[in-house]
Protein backbone atom coordinates (compact mmCIF):
# COMPACT_ATOMS: atom_id res chain seq x y z
CA UNK A 1 0.00 0.00 0.00
CA UNK A 2 1.41 3.66 -1.09
CA UNK A 3 2.34 6.04 1.70
CA UNK A 4 0.05 8.30 -0.10
CA UNK A 5 -3.08 6.01 1.15
CA UNK A 6 -1.53 5.11 4.60
CA UNK A 7 -1.73 9.40 5.06
CA UNK A 8 -5.05 9.66 3.98
CA UNK A 9 -6.24 6.55 6.19
CA UNK A 10 -4.12 8.23 8.83
CA UNK A 11 -6.12 12.18 8.60
CA UNK A 12 -9.31 10.60 8.31
CA UNK A 13 -9.22 8.54 11.22
CA UNK A 14 -7.94 11.58 13.30
CA UNK A 15 -10.80 13.45 12.18
CA UNK A 16 -12.95 10.91 13.56
CA UNK A 17 -11.75 10.74 16.48
CA UNK A 18 -11.11 14.37 17.08
CA UNK A 19 -15.23 14.07 16.65
CA UNK A 20 -15.69 12.46 19.58
CA UNK A 21 -17.39 14.57 22.04
CA UNK A 22 -15.91 13.43 25.87
CA UNK A 23 -12.58 15.03 25.56
CA UNK A 24 -14.64 18.32 24.41
CA UNK A 25 -16.67 18.22 27.02
CA UNK A 26 -14.32 17.11 29.84
CA UNK A 27 -11.94 20.66 28.86
CA UNK A 28 -15.46 22.49 29.07
CA UNK A 29 -16.05 21.30 32.29
CA UNK A 30 -12.65 21.98 33.40
CA UNK A 31 -12.68 25.57 31.81
CA UNK A 32 -16.38 26.36 33.38
CA UNK A 33 -14.93 24.90 37.59
CA UNK A 34 -12.14 26.24 37.11
CA UNK A 35 -12.69 29.88 36.07
CA UNK A 36 -14.96 29.83 38.74
CA UNK A 37 -12.31 29.32 41.25
CA UNK A 38 -8.71 29.99 39.96
CA UNK A 39 -6.97 32.83 38.33
CA UNK A 40 -7.03 32.87 34.47
CA UNK A 41 -3.82 31.87 34.33
CA UNK A 42 -4.10 28.99 36.41
CA UNK A 43 -6.84 27.87 34.48
CA UNK A 44 -5.45 28.28 31.58
CA UNK A 45 -1.97 25.96 32.52
CA UNK A 46 -4.81 23.72 33.44
CA UNK A 47 -6.57 23.14 30.23
CA UNK A 48 -2.59 23.24 29.08
CA UNK A 49 -1.76 20.38 31.12
CA UNK A 50 -5.35 18.32 30.04
CA UNK A 51 -4.39 18.59 26.39
CA UNK A 52 -1.36 17.44 27.01
CA UNK A 53 -2.45 14.34 28.87
CA UNK A 54 -5.26 13.79 26.03
CA UNK A 55 -1.98 14.19 23.32
CA UNK A 56 0.28 11.59 25.79
CA UNK A 57 -2.55 8.48 25.97
CA UNK A 58 -3.66 8.83 22.13
CA UNK A 59 0.18 8.95 21.21
CA UNK A 60 0.77 6.00 24.01
CA UNK A 61 -1.84 4.17 22.93
CA UNK A 62 -1.17 4.27 18.99
CA UNK A 63 2.38 3.23 19.69
CA UNK A 64 0.93 0.28 22.10
CA UNK A 65 -1.36 -0.76 19.10
CA UNK A 66 2.19 -0.89 16.64
CA UNK A 67 3.74 -2.96 19.20
CA UNK A 68 0.94 -5.21 19.07
CA UNK A 69 0.26 -5.82 15.52
CA UNK A 70 4.28 -5.62 15.12
CA UNK A 71 4.61 -8.68 17.40
CA UNK A 72 1.33 -10.64 17.45
CA UNK A 73 0.20 -9.88 13.55
CA UNK A 74 3.19 -10.68 12.00
CA UNK A 75 3.67 -6.81 11.04
CA UNK A 76 0.79 -5.64 9.34
CA UNK A 77 -3.37 -6.65 9.84
CA UNK A 78 -4.94 -9.02 7.53
CA UNK A 79 -8.18 -8.90 5.43
CA UNK A 80 -9.88 -10.36 8.11
CA UNK A 81 -8.71 -8.32 10.90
CA UNK A 82 -9.20 -5.02 8.88
CA UNK A 83 -12.95 -6.11 7.93
CA UNK A 84 -13.65 -6.95 11.65
CA UNK A 85 -12.52 -2.90 12.40
CA UNK A 86 -15.10 -2.17 9.41
CA UNK A 87 -17.83 -3.96 11.23
CA UNK A 88 -16.96 -1.87 14.35
CA UNK A 89 -16.53 1.60 12.21
CA UNK A 90 -20.23 0.70 10.68
CA UNK A 91 -21.24 -0.05 14.26
CA UNK A 92 -20.27 3.14 16.22
CA UNK A 93 -21.01 5.06 13.27
CA UNK A 94 -24.53 3.71 13.80
CA UNK A 95 -24.18 4.56 17.41
CA UNK A 96 -23.22 7.72 16.91
CA UNK A 97 -25.83 8.24 14.52
CA UNK A 98 -28.71 7.49 17.29
CA UNK A 99 -27.60 6.78 20.49
CA UNK A 100 -24.62 8.82 21.35
CA UNK A 101 -26.12 12.25 22.86
CA UNK A 102 -28.76 11.32 25.64
CA UNK A 103 -32.05 12.66 25.07
CA UNK A 104 -32.82 16.13 25.94
CA UNK A 105 -33.12 19.62 24.28
CA UNK A 106 -30.46 21.60 26.09
CA UNK A 107 -28.31 19.21 27.09
CA UNK A 108 -24.76 17.48 25.81
CA UNK A 109 -24.45 14.10 28.11
CA UNK A 110 -23.32 11.60 26.28
CA UNK A 111 -24.44 7.97 26.52
CA UNK A 112 -21.75 6.73 29.06
CA UNK A 113 -22.40 4.71 32.49
CA UNK A 114 -23.67 7.47 35.07
CA UNK A 115 -21.29 6.62 37.31
CA UNK A 116 -18.48 7.47 35.28
CA UNK A 117 -19.44 10.64 34.34
CA UNK A 118 -20.04 11.74 37.84
CA UNK A 119 -16.54 10.61 38.43
CA UNK A 120 -15.39 12.46 35.81
CA UNK A 121 -17.45 15.73 37.16
CA UNK A 122 -16.05 15.20 40.69
CA UNK A 123 -12.02 15.37 38.86
CA UNK A 124 -12.94 18.10 37.32
CA UNK A 125 -14.79 20.17 40.04
CA UNK A 126 -11.66 19.12 42.15
CA UNK A 127 -8.87 19.45 39.70
CA UNK A 128 -6.47 21.87 40.82
CA UNK A 129 -3.28 21.32 39.75
CA UNK A 130 -1.30 20.71 36.75
CA UNK A 131 -0.43 16.89 37.27
CA UNK A 132 -4.53 16.28 38.28
CA UNK A 133 -5.42 18.30 34.88
CA UNK A 134 -2.80 15.95 32.99
CA UNK A 135 -4.43 13.12 34.30
CA UNK A 136 -8.07 14.34 33.63
CA UNK A 137 -7.03 14.57 29.95
CA UNK A 138 -5.46 11.08 29.84
CA UNK A 139 -8.73 9.85 31.81
CA UNK A 140 -11.38 11.74 29.18
CA UNK A 141 -9.07 10.60 26.01
CA UNK A 142 -8.95 7.23 27.48
CA UNK A 143 -12.68 6.52 28.20
CA UNK A 144 -13.39 7.26 24.37
CA UNK A 145 -11.63 3.52 24.16
CA UNK A 146 -15.11 1.66 22.98
CA UNK A 147 -15.31 4.01 19.90
CA UNK A 148 -11.42 4.55 19.37
CA UNK A 149 -10.02 0.97 19.65
CA UNK A 150 -10.65 -0.15 15.75
CA UNK A 151 -9.30 3.39 14.99
CA UNK A 152 -6.04 2.72 16.44
CA UNK A 153 -5.44 -0.38 15.26
CA UNK A 154 -6.26 0.79 11.70
CA UNK A 155 -3.90 3.84 12.51
CA UNK A 156 -1.50 1.37 13.78
CA UNK A 157 -1.07 -0.76 10.57
CA UNK A 158 -0.87 2.21 8.48
CA UNK A 159 1.71 3.66 10.30
CA UNK A 160 3.59 0.38 10.25
CA UNK A 161 2.70 0.24 6.80
CA UNK A 162 4.91 3.52 5.91
CA UNK A 163 8.29 3.98 5.40
CA UNK A 164 11.38 4.49 7.90
CA UNK A 165 10.78 8.11 9.55
CA UNK A 166 7.55 8.36 8.32
CA UNK A 167 6.44 6.44 10.89
CA UNK A 168 7.40 8.72 13.82
CA UNK A 169 6.17 11.93 11.80
CA UNK A 170 2.55 9.94 10.83
CA UNK A 171 1.95 9.18 15.02
CA UNK A 172 2.67 12.65 15.76
CA UNK A 173 0.71 14.28 13.21
CA UNK A 174 -1.76 11.50 14.15
CA UNK A 175 -1.77 12.71 18.27
CA UNK A 176 -1.80 16.52 16.76
CA UNK A 177 -4.98 15.93 14.70
CA UNK A 178 -7.05 14.47 17.23
CA UNK A 179 -6.44 17.20 19.67
CA UNK A 180 -7.30 19.99 17.03
CA UNK A 181 -11.03 20.94 18.52
CA UNK A 182 -9.87 21.47 21.93
CA UNK A 183 -6.85 23.25 20.71
CA UNK A 184 -9.43 25.54 19.04
CA UNK A 185 -11.42 25.54 22.24
CA UNK A 186 -8.27 26.76 23.98
CA UNK A 187 -7.74 29.63 21.57
CA UNK A 188 -11.26 30.92 21.63
CA UNK A 189 -11.03 30.97 25.26
CA UNK A 190 -8.07 32.69 24.99
CA UNK A 191 -9.64 35.18 22.71
CA UNK A 192 -12.79 35.88 25.12
CA UNK A 193 -14.83 33.75 24.69
CA UNK A 194 -16.44 32.08 27.94
CA UNK A 195 -16.78 28.13 28.61
CA UNK A 196 -20.66 28.56 29.05
CA UNK A 197 -20.31 30.42 25.09
CA UNK A 198 -18.57 27.23 23.98
CA UNK A 199 -21.03 24.68 25.32
CA UNK A 200 -23.84 26.95 23.96
CA UNK A 201 -22.50 26.48 20.78
CA UNK A 202 -22.32 22.68 21.56
CA UNK A 203 -25.85 22.41 22.49
CA UNK A 204 -27.13 24.37 19.14
CA UNK A 205 -24.81 21.75 17.04
CA UNK A 206 -25.64 18.95 18.60
CA UNK A 207 -26.99 17.49 15.71
CA UNK A 208 -24.36 18.50 13.41
CA UNK A 209 -21.32 16.89 15.50
CA UNK A 210 -23.77 13.92 15.68
CA UNK A 211 -24.20 13.61 12.00
CA UNK A 212 -20.38 14.44 11.70
CA UNK A 213 -19.57 11.95 14.07
CA UNK A 214 -21.31 9.20 12.29
CA UNK A 215 -20.56 9.87 8.81
CA UNK A 216 -16.81 9.85 9.93
CA UNK A 217 -16.84 6.63 11.01
CA UNK A 218 -18.89 5.18 7.81
CA UNK A 219 -16.47 7.20 5.59
CA UNK A 220 -13.60 5.66 7.58
CA UNK A 221 -15.17 2.27 6.89
CA UNK A 222 -15.87 2.50 3.21
CA UNK A 223 -12.36 4.06 2.87
CA UNK A 224 -10.75 1.42 4.46
CA UNK A 225 -12.84 -1.43 2.71
CA UNK A 226 -11.84 0.06 -1.12
CA UNK A 227 -8.12 0.80 0.11
CA UNK A 228 -6.98 -2.36 2.18
CA UNK A 229 -9.45 -5.18 1.75
CA UNK A 230 -10.02 -4.98 -1.90
CA UNK B 1 -34.03 -4.51 49.13
CA UNK B 2 -33.81 -1.83 47.16
CA UNK B 3 -31.16 0.69 48.55
CA UNK B 4 -32.27 4.36 49.26
CA UNK B 5 -30.13 7.77 48.44
CA UNK B 6 -29.32 9.12 52.51
CA UNK B 7 -31.47 12.69 52.62
CA UNK B 8 -28.66 15.23 54.10
CA UNK B 9 -30.47 18.55 55.14
CA UNK B 10 -28.40 21.59 55.96
CA UNK B 11 -29.07 25.28 56.99
CA UNK B 12 -30.04 27.58 53.85
CA UNK B 13 -27.26 30.34 53.86
CA UNK B 14 -27.55 33.69 51.70
CA UNK B 15 -23.76 33.63 51.43
CA UNK B 16 -23.84 30.39 49.59
CA UNK B 17 -26.49 31.26 47.34
CA UNK B 18 -24.01 34.65 46.65
CA UNK B 19 -20.95 32.43 46.28
CA UNK B 20 -22.15 30.40 43.84
CA UNK B 21 -23.30 32.95 41.56
CA UNK B 22 -19.94 34.04 41.85
CA UNK B 23 -18.38 31.20 40.41
CA UNK B 24 -20.82 30.80 38.08
CA UNK B 25 -20.51 34.30 36.80
CA UNK B 26 -16.46 34.22 36.70
CA UNK B 27 -17.39 31.21 34.47
CA UNK B 28 -19.90 33.02 32.24
CA UNK B 29 -16.73 36.01 32.02
CA UNK B 30 -19.68 38.67 33.40
CA UNK B 31 -18.33 41.99 34.75
CA UNK B 32 -17.42 41.91 38.12
CA UNK B 33 -19.19 44.60 39.61
CA UNK B 34 -22.14 43.40 37.79
CA UNK B 35 -22.16 39.76 38.92
CA UNK B 36 -21.90 41.35 43.07
CA UNK B 37 -25.23 43.18 41.90
CA UNK B 38 -26.84 39.97 40.41
CA UNK B 39 -25.73 37.81 43.16
CA UNK B 40 -27.11 40.36 45.99
CA UNK B 41 -30.40 40.67 44.51
CA UNK B 42 -30.75 37.08 43.59
CA UNK B 43 -29.79 36.21 47.25
CA UNK B 44 -32.30 38.76 48.30
CA UNK B 45 -35.28 37.78 46.60
CA UNK B 46 -34.13 34.39 47.31
CA UNK B 47 -34.07 35.17 50.76
CA UNK B 48 -37.11 36.78 51.18
CA UNK B 49 -38.95 33.29 49.48
CA UNK B 50 -37.38 31.45 51.74
CA UNK B 51 -38.08 33.07 54.77
CA UNK B 52 -41.79 31.94 54.83
CA UNK B 53 -40.34 28.06 54.72
CA UNK B 54 -39.71 25.89 56.69
CA UNK B 55 -37.76 23.16 54.76
CA UNK B 56 -37.52 23.14 51.09
CA UNK B 57 -35.53 20.98 48.59
CA UNK B 58 -32.31 22.05 47.16
CA UNK B 59 -34.21 21.56 43.41
CA UNK B 60 -36.48 24.16 44.72
CA UNK B 61 -33.79 26.40 45.59
CA UNK B 62 -32.16 25.86 42.17
CA UNK B 63 -35.59 26.96 40.12
CA UNK B 64 -36.10 29.64 42.60
CA UNK B 65 -32.38 30.75 41.92
CA UNK B 66 -32.48 29.97 37.71
CA UNK B 67 -35.43 31.73 37.46
CA UNK B 68 -34.49 34.85 39.23
CA UNK B 69 -31.41 34.28 37.00
CA UNK B 70 -33.06 34.37 34.33
CA UNK B 71 -33.95 37.67 33.77
CA UNK B 72 -30.43 39.36 35.33
CA UNK B 73 -28.41 37.26 33.40
CA UNK B 74 -29.17 34.54 30.81
CA UNK B 75 -25.70 33.27 30.27
CA UNK B 76 -25.62 32.72 34.43
CA UNK B 77 -28.71 31.05 34.55
CA UNK B 78 -27.73 28.76 31.86
CA UNK B 79 -24.62 27.88 33.65
CA UNK B 80 -26.66 27.10 36.73
CA UNK B 81 -28.99 24.74 34.88
CA UNK B 82 -26.50 23.20 32.72
CA UNK B 83 -23.24 22.59 34.12
CA UNK B 84 -24.34 18.93 35.00
CA UNK B 85 -25.20 18.49 31.26
CA UNK B 86 -21.65 19.09 29.62
CA UNK B 87 -20.70 15.67 29.29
Amino acid sequence: MSDITSIATIILAAITQASLQLGLGGLILLYHNSMGKHRRKTTRYLAKNYILGSCAITFLMVCTFCFLIGNFFGGSLSAEWLVVSIGIFAASGSVMWFLYYRKGKKTTELWLPKAFTNFIRKKARNTNDNVEAFSLGLLSSFAEIPFSLAIYFVVANCILNMHGWLQIVAALSYTILTVVPLLALKLKMKTGKSAIEAQKWRVKNKAFSKAFSGSSFMLLAIFVLAFWVM
Amino acid sequence: MASRKKKITYEYSSDGVKRSILRNARSAKVAPGWAKQIADRVAKEVDEWIADKEIVTEADLRKKIIKELETLSPDIAFAYKNHDKII
